[in-house]
Protein backbone atom coordinates (compact mmCIF):
# COMPACT_ATOMS: atom_id res chain seq x y z
CA UNK A 1 0.00 0.00 0.00
CA UNK A 2 3.18 2.27 1.00
CA UNK A 3 4.69 1.60 -1.95
CA UNK A 4 1.65 2.02 -4.18
CA UNK A 5 1.09 5.44 -2.37
CA UNK A 6 4.88 6.24 -3.53
CA UNK A 7 4.39 5.25 -6.87
CA UNK A 8 1.35 7.23 -7.52
CA UNK A 9 3.25 10.61 -6.25
CA UNK A 10 6.08 9.30 -8.53
CA UNK A 11 3.54 9.36 -11.67
CA UNK A 12 2.08 12.83 -10.42
CA UNK A 13 5.55 14.27 -10.77
CA UNK A 14 6.33 12.88 -13.62
CA UNK A 15 3.34 14.21 -15.26
CA UNK A 16 4.01 17.54 -13.90
CA UNK A 17 7.62 17.90 -15.59
CA UNK A 18 6.32 16.57 -18.82
CA UNK A 19 3.36 19.28 -18.78
CA UNK A 20 5.73 21.86 -18.11
CA UNK A 21 8.55 20.93 -21.19
CA UNK A 22 5.33 20.88 -23.11
CA UNK A 23 4.73 24.22 -22.38
CA UNK A 24 8.82 25.24 -22.60
CA UNK A 25 8.74 23.37 -25.81
CA UNK A 26 5.55 24.84 -27.50
CA UNK A 27 5.47 24.12 -31.23
CA UNK A 28 4.34 26.85 -33.97
CA UNK A 29 3.22 26.61 -37.40
CA UNK A 30 3.48 29.36 -39.96
CA UNK A 31 2.39 29.44 -43.58
CA UNK A 32 2.71 31.94 -46.41
CA UNK A 33 1.30 31.84 -50.20
CA UNK A 34 3.56 32.19 -53.22
CA UNK A 35 2.88 31.38 -56.85
CA UNK A 36 0.39 29.06 -56.01
CA UNK A 37 2.11 26.97 -53.48
CA UNK A 38 1.65 27.05 -49.76
CA UNK A 39 4.70 27.03 -47.80
CA UNK A 40 4.40 25.98 -44.09
CA UNK A 41 7.28 26.57 -41.39
CA UNK A 42 6.98 24.68 -37.80
CA UNK A 43 9.40 25.59 -35.14
CA UNK A 44 10.34 25.55 -31.52
CA UNK A 45 10.04 28.92 -29.80
CA UNK A 46 13.76 29.13 -30.09
CA UNK A 47 13.85 28.69 -33.35
CA UNK A 48 14.49 24.58 -33.06
CA UNK A 49 12.43 23.16 -36.50
CA UNK A 50 10.06 20.35 -35.70
CA UNK A 51 11.19 17.64 -37.42
CA UNK A 52 8.87 14.65 -38.73
CA UNK A 53 5.93 16.12 -37.22
CA UNK A 54 2.45 15.80 -38.74
CA UNK A 55 0.45 18.61 -40.95
CA UNK A 56 -2.89 18.67 -41.44
CA UNK A 57 -5.04 20.37 -43.83
CA UNK A 58 -8.85 21.48 -43.07
CA UNK A 59 -11.19 23.63 -44.87
CA UNK A 60 -13.89 25.84 -42.73
CA UNK A 61 -15.99 22.42 -42.30
CA UNK A 62 -13.58 20.70 -40.86
CA UNK A 63 -12.94 18.11 -43.47
CA UNK A 64 -9.29 17.06 -44.01
CA UNK A 65 -8.12 18.06 -47.12
CA UNK A 66 -4.56 16.41 -46.96
CA UNK A 67 -1.71 15.65 -44.61
CA UNK A 68 1.81 15.09 -44.89
CA UNK A 69 4.82 15.44 -42.67
CA UNK A 70 7.72 18.53 -41.45
CA UNK A 71 11.38 17.70 -43.35
CA UNK A 72 14.21 18.37 -41.14
CA UNK A 73 14.41 22.21 -41.78
CA UNK A 74 10.48 21.85 -40.30
CA UNK A 75 9.17 22.88 -43.44
CA UNK A 76 6.26 21.26 -45.44
CA UNK A 77 4.92 22.55 -48.76
CA UNK A 78 1.35 21.90 -50.92
CA UNK A 79 -0.41 23.46 -54.01
CA UNK A 80 -3.63 25.85 -52.97
CA UNK A 81 -5.83 22.60 -52.73
CA UNK A 82 -9.09 25.63 -53.19
CA UNK A 83 -9.38 29.26 -52.39
CA UNK A 84 -11.50 28.81 -48.82
CA UNK A 85 -10.48 29.57 -45.28
CA UNK A 86 -7.35 27.05 -44.27
CA UNK A 87 -6.82 25.62 -40.87
CA UNK A 88 -3.22 24.21 -40.33
CA UNK A 89 -2.37 21.50 -37.88
CA UNK A 90 1.08 20.69 -36.56
CA UNK A 91 1.07 17.83 -34.86
CA UNK A 92 4.32 16.95 -33.11
CA UNK A 93 5.34 13.74 -30.84
CA UNK A 94 4.30 13.98 -27.09
CA UNK A 95 0.73 15.85 -28.12
CA UNK A 96 2.31 19.14 -29.08
CA UNK A 97 -0.33 20.72 -31.22
CA UNK A 98 -0.59 24.10 -32.48
CA UNK A 99 -2.67 25.43 -35.81
CA UNK A 100 -2.29 28.25 -38.40
CA UNK A 101 -5.06 29.77 -39.81
CA UNK A 102 -4.65 31.11 -43.38
CA UNK A 103 -7.29 33.75 -44.63
CA UNK A 104 -8.89 32.56 -47.97
CA UNK A 105 -7.74 36.62 -49.14
CA UNK A 106 -4.23 35.63 -48.77
CA UNK A 107 -4.66 32.53 -50.59
CA UNK A 108 -5.95 34.65 -53.42
CA UNK A 109 -3.42 37.18 -53.15
CA UNK A 110 -0.60 34.25 -53.95
CA UNK A 111 -2.38 32.22 -56.32
CA UNK B 1 28.88 89.82 -5.63
CA UNK B 2 30.18 86.98 -7.55
CA UNK B 3 29.66 84.88 -4.32
CA UNK B 4 25.80 86.34 -5.01
CA UNK B 5 25.77 85.23 -8.39
CA UNK B 6 27.03 82.22 -7.58
CA UNK B 7 24.62 81.47 -4.72
CA UNK B 8 22.16 82.80 -6.98
CA UNK B 9 23.16 79.65 -9.72
CA UNK B 10 22.78 77.65 -7.23
CA UNK B 11 18.93 78.68 -6.50
CA UNK B 12 18.10 78.32 -9.82
CA UNK B 13 19.59 74.75 -10.22
CA UNK B 14 18.40 73.56 -7.59
CA UNK B 15 14.78 74.85 -7.96
CA UNK B 16 14.37 74.71 -11.94
CA UNK B 17 14.09 70.35 -11.67
CA UNK B 18 15.76 69.05 -14.67
CA UNK B 19 13.50 65.78 -15.87
CA UNK B 20 15.15 62.98 -18.06
CA UNK B 21 14.73 63.55 -21.84
CA UNK B 22 13.79 59.59 -23.38
CA UNK B 23 13.89 58.73 -27.06
CA UNK B 24 11.05 56.56 -27.38
CA UNK B 25 9.84 53.97 -29.49
CA UNK B 26 6.17 52.81 -28.27
CA UNK B 27 4.59 50.26 -30.79
CA UNK B 28 0.89 49.28 -30.49
CA UNK B 29 1.80 45.97 -29.03
CA UNK B 30 4.76 44.29 -28.38
CA UNK B 31 3.64 40.66 -29.05
CA UNK B 32 1.70 39.68 -32.23
CA UNK B 33 -0.14 36.64 -32.25
CA UNK B 34 -1.71 34.83 -35.18
CA UNK B 35 -5.05 35.91 -34.01
CA UNK B 36 -3.57 39.82 -34.01
CA UNK B 37 -3.89 42.40 -36.58
CA UNK B 38 -0.49 42.30 -38.27
CA UNK B 39 -0.07 45.74 -39.35
CA UNK B 40 2.14 47.55 -36.02
CA UNK B 41 1.59 51.11 -35.37
CA UNK B 42 4.77 52.79 -34.52
CA UNK B 43 5.04 56.20 -32.41
CA UNK B 44 8.66 57.73 -32.70
CA UNK B 45 9.29 60.69 -29.97
CA UNK B 46 11.18 62.44 -27.87
CA UNK B 47 9.75 63.32 -24.31
CA UNK B 48 10.24 63.49 -20.39
CA UNK B 49 8.15 60.01 -20.07
CA UNK B 50 6.58 60.63 -16.75
CA UNK B 51 6.06 64.40 -17.10
CA UNK B 52 4.66 63.45 -20.24
CA UNK B 53 6.17 66.43 -21.77
CA UNK B 54 6.93 66.41 -25.45
CA UNK B 55 9.85 68.31 -26.99
CA UNK B 56 9.78 69.16 -30.77
CA UNK B 57 11.78 66.20 -32.85
CA UNK B 58 13.72 66.60 -35.93
CA UNK B 59 13.41 64.26 -38.76
CA UNK B 60 15.64 61.12 -37.47
CA UNK B 61 18.73 60.11 -39.18
CA UNK B 62 18.21 56.76 -39.11
CA UNK B 63 15.42 54.44 -38.44
CA UNK B 64 15.28 50.69 -38.91
CA UNK B 65 14.45 47.20 -37.91
CA UNK B 66 16.64 44.61 -37.44
CA UNK B 67 14.88 40.72 -38.04
CA UNK B 68 16.20 37.34 -39.00
CA UNK B 69 19.74 39.13 -38.98
CA UNK B 70 19.28 41.78 -41.51
CA UNK B 71 18.24 45.52 -41.07
CA UNK B 72 15.69 46.98 -43.01
CA UNK B 73 15.88 50.98 -43.66
CA UNK B 74 12.67 52.62 -42.46
CA UNK B 75 13.65 56.27 -42.43
CA UNK B 76 11.34 57.29 -45.46
CA UNK B 77 8.36 55.87 -43.88
CA UNK B 78 8.17 57.94 -41.49
CA UNK B 79 5.43 60.74 -40.67
CA UNK B 80 5.63 63.55 -39.10
CA UNK B 81 2.18 64.57 -36.46
CA UNK B 82 2.37 66.49 -33.72
CA UNK B 83 1.26 66.26 -30.09
CA UNK B 84 1.49 67.34 -26.37
CA UNK B 85 0.93 66.57 -23.14
CA UNK B 86 -2.21 67.91 -21.32
CA UNK B 87 0.43 70.63 -19.72
CA UNK B 88 2.05 71.70 -22.56
CA UNK B 89 -0.03 74.53 -24.53
CA UNK B 90 1.96 74.50 -28.10
CA UNK B 91 2.61 71.07 -29.89
CA UNK B 92 5.44 69.65 -31.11
CA UNK B 93 6.65 67.10 -33.96
CA UNK B 94 7.04 63.49 -33.20
CA UNK B 95 6.69 60.66 -35.75
CA UNK B 96 4.63 57.52 -36.82
CA UNK B 97 5.04 54.66 -39.44
CA UNK B 98 3.14 51.53 -39.73
CA UNK B 99 5.16 48.41 -40.52
CA UNK B 100 3.53 45.28 -41.58
CA UNK B 101 4.81 42.20 -39.99
CA UNK B 102 5.12 39.46 -42.13
CA UNK B 103 7.49 36.14 -40.86
CA UNK B 104 7.37 35.09 -37.87
CA UNK B 105 10.10 35.99 -34.95
CA UNK B 106 11.85 39.02 -32.87
CA UNK B 107 11.72 42.25 -34.56
CA UNK B 108 13.75 45.27 -33.08
CA UNK B 109 13.56 48.66 -34.29
CA UNK B 110 15.67 51.64 -33.85
CA UNK B 111 16.11 54.88 -34.27
CA UNK B 112 19.00 56.98 -34.12
CA UNK B 113 17.49 60.59 -34.00
CA UNK B 114 18.73 64.09 -35.19
CA UNK B 115 21.02 65.46 -32.39
CA UNK B 116 19.06 67.69 -30.04
CA UNK B 117 20.45 70.83 -28.78
CA UNK B 118 19.84 71.74 -25.52
CA UNK B 119 20.50 75.29 -24.13
CA UNK B 120 19.86 74.44 -20.61
CA UNK B 121 22.32 71.86 -20.72
CA UNK B 122 24.56 73.60 -22.43
CA UNK B 123 25.02 70.18 -25.01
CA UNK B 124 23.17 68.15 -27.41
CA UNK B 125 21.30 65.15 -26.68
CA UNK B 126 21.60 62.46 -28.97
CA UNK B 127 19.35 59.01 -27.99
CA UNK B 128 19.88 55.87 -29.93
CA UNK B 129 16.41 53.89 -28.87
CA UNK B 130 15.36 50.58 -29.58
CA UNK B 131 12.01 48.36 -28.71
CA UNK B 132 11.40 44.66 -29.35
CA UNK B 133 7.94 43.20 -30.79
CA UNK B 134 7.63 39.80 -30.76
CA UNK B 135 5.94 37.64 -33.66
CA UNK B 136 4.21 34.29 -34.12
CA UNK B 137 5.65 32.29 -31.30
CA UNK B 138 9.65 32.60 -32.42
CA UNK B 139 11.45 34.16 -29.86
CA UNK B 140 14.52 34.37 -31.97
CA UNK B 141 16.90 38.28 -32.32
CA UNK B 142 15.76 39.98 -29.23
CA UNK B 143 19.57 39.15 -27.65
CA UNK B 144 20.84 40.59 -30.83
CA UNK B 145 23.33 43.51 -31.08
CA UNK B 146 22.94 46.53 -33.31
CA UNK B 147 26.04 48.27 -33.74
CA UNK B 148 24.71 51.20 -32.85
CA UNK B 149 27.65 53.84 -30.86
CA UNK B 150 26.04 53.42 -27.63
CA UNK B 151 22.51 50.55 -27.14
CA UNK B 152 21.37 48.77 -24.27
CA UNK B 153 21.32 44.58 -25.42
CA UNK B 154 18.70 42.81 -23.02
CA UNK B 155 19.75 40.12 -20.73
CA UNK B 156 15.91 39.77 -19.99
CA UNK B 157 13.53 38.59 -23.12
CA UNK B 158 11.80 41.68 -23.60
CA UNK B 159 8.54 40.91 -24.09
CA UNK B 160 5.39 38.65 -22.07
CA UNK B 161 7.23 40.98 -19.07
CA UNK B 162 4.55 41.16 -15.74
CA UNK B 163 4.34 43.33 -13.19
CA UNK B 164 7.16 43.76 -11.04
CA UNK B 165 9.64 41.68 -13.16
CA UNK B 166 13.24 42.32 -13.08
CA UNK B 167 14.33 43.78 -16.37
CA UNK B 168 18.05 42.94 -17.15
CA UNK B 169 20.59 44.29 -19.40
CA UNK B 170 23.65 45.37 -20.63
CA UNK B 171 24.97 48.86 -21.64
CA UNK B 172 27.61 48.81 -24.44
CA UNK B 173 29.24 51.56 -26.04
CA UNK B 174 31.25 51.20 -29.31
CA UNK B 175 30.59 47.37 -28.38
CA UNK B 176 31.90 47.28 -25.15
CA UNK B 177 30.20 47.14 -21.84
CA UNK B 178 30.22 50.41 -20.00
CA UNK B 179 30.80 49.63 -16.07
CA UNK B 180 29.66 51.48 -13.00
CA UNK B 181 27.36 53.57 -16.28
CA UNK B 182 24.40 55.71 -14.30
CA UNK B 183 20.77 54.42 -16.09
CA UNK B 184 17.84 56.22 -15.44
CA UNK B 185 14.24 54.70 -15.92
CA UNK B 186 11.20 56.42 -16.21
CA UNK B 187 7.64 54.84 -16.21
CA UNK B 188 5.93 56.61 -19.38
CA UNK B 189 2.44 58.15 -18.19
CA UNK B 190 0.84 57.46 -21.72
CA UNK B 191 0.66 54.21 -21.74
CA UNK B 192 -2.13 52.89 -23.48
CA UNK B 193 -4.19 51.13 -20.67
CA UNK B 194 -3.12 53.57 -18.07
CA UNK B 195 -5.61 54.36 -16.24
CA UNK B 196 -4.54 56.26 -13.05
CA UNK B 197 -1.82 58.62 -13.87
CA UNK B 198 0.95 58.71 -11.80
CA UNK B 199 1.33 61.65 -9.64
CA UNK B 200 5.64 61.48 -8.03
CA UNK B 201 5.43 62.74 -4.46
CA UNK B 202 9.15 64.26 -5.16
CA UNK B 203 11.70 64.87 -7.60
CA UNK B 204 13.17 61.46 -7.30
CA UNK B 205 10.41 59.39 -8.17
CA UNK B 206 10.26 60.64 -11.53
CA UNK B 207 13.65 59.44 -12.84
CA UNK B 208 14.72 56.18 -11.59
CA UNK B 209 18.32 55.76 -10.98
CA UNK B 210 20.62 52.17 -11.29
CA UNK B 211 23.89 52.19 -12.50
CA UNK B 212 25.37 48.96 -13.95
CA UNK B 213 28.34 47.03 -12.21
CA UNK B 214 31.55 45.93 -13.44
CA UNK B 215 30.26 44.60 -16.92
CA UNK B 216 28.39 46.85 -17.67
CA UNK B 217 25.03 44.61 -16.74
CA UNK B 218 21.88 46.82 -14.24
CA UNK B 219 18.55 45.68 -13.27
CA UNK B 220 15.26 47.43 -12.30
CA UNK B 221 11.99 45.68 -11.15
CA UNK B 222 9.18 47.61 -12.84
CA UNK B 223 6.53 47.77 -10.47
CA UNK B 224 3.48 48.93 -12.93
CA UNK B 225 1.68 47.56 -15.86
CA UNK B 226 2.57 49.91 -18.87
CA UNK B 227 5.81 51.03 -21.00
CA UNK B 228 9.13 51.52 -19.30
CA UNK B 229 12.51 52.94 -20.41
CA UNK B 230 15.78 52.80 -19.81
CA UNK B 231 18.57 55.13 -20.50
CA UNK B 232 22.26 54.84 -19.95
CA UNK B 233 23.85 58.00 -20.61
CA UNK B 234 27.15 58.22 -21.88
CA UNK B 235 29.29 61.50 -23.51
CA UNK B 236 30.53 61.06 -27.04
CA UNK B 237 34.18 61.56 -27.70
CA UNK B 238 32.76 64.05 -30.54
CA UNK B 239 31.81 67.69 -30.96
CA UNK B 240 29.05 69.33 -32.69
CA UNK B 241 29.75 72.93 -33.27
CA UNK B 242 26.82 75.26 -31.79
CA UNK B 243 27.45 79.26 -32.57
CA UNK B 244 30.70 79.04 -33.36
CA UNK B 245 31.62 77.15 -30.41
CA UNK B 246 32.42 73.13 -29.49
CA UNK B 247 29.56 71.57 -27.73
CA UNK B 248 29.57 68.20 -25.93
CA UNK B 249 26.99 65.65 -27.03
CA UNK B 250 25.15 63.35 -24.22
CA UNK B 251 25.18 60.02 -26.38
CA UNK B 252 21.76 57.79 -24.84
CA UNK B 253 21.22 54.02 -25.41
CA UNK B 254 17.58 53.42 -24.54
CA UNK B 255 15.23 50.75 -24.42
CA UNK B 256 11.91 50.40 -24.14
CA UNK B 257 9.21 47.41 -22.77
CA UNK B 258 6.12 46.62 -21.67
CA UNK B 259 5.21 45.01 -18.50
CA UNK B 260 1.56 43.74 -17.78
CA UNK B 261 -0.50 42.80 -14.40
CA UNK B 262 -0.76 39.02 -13.60
CA UNK B 263 -4.89 38.30 -14.14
Amino acid sequence: MKYGYRSTCLAFVLLLLFSGSALAHKVNLFAHVESGQVYTESYFPDGRPVTGGKVLVYDPAETLLLEGSTDKDGLFSFAIPGIVELKIVIEATMGHRNSFKLKKSELEEGQ
Amino acid sequence: MSRLLVASGLVLLMFSPVFAHFGTIVPSDDIITQDDGKLLHLEVKFIHPMEGQYMEMAKPKRFGVLHAGKKTDLLSELKAVKGKSPDQSQKYTFWTTEYKIRRPGDYTFFVEPTPYWEPAEDLFILHYTKVCVNALGLEAGWDEQLGLETEIVPLTRPYGLWTGNLFTGQVLLKGQPVPFAEVEIEYLNESVGNISVIHPPSDPYVTQVVKTDDRGIFSYAMPKAGWWGFSALSEADWTITHDKVEKKVEIGAVYWVRTRDMQ
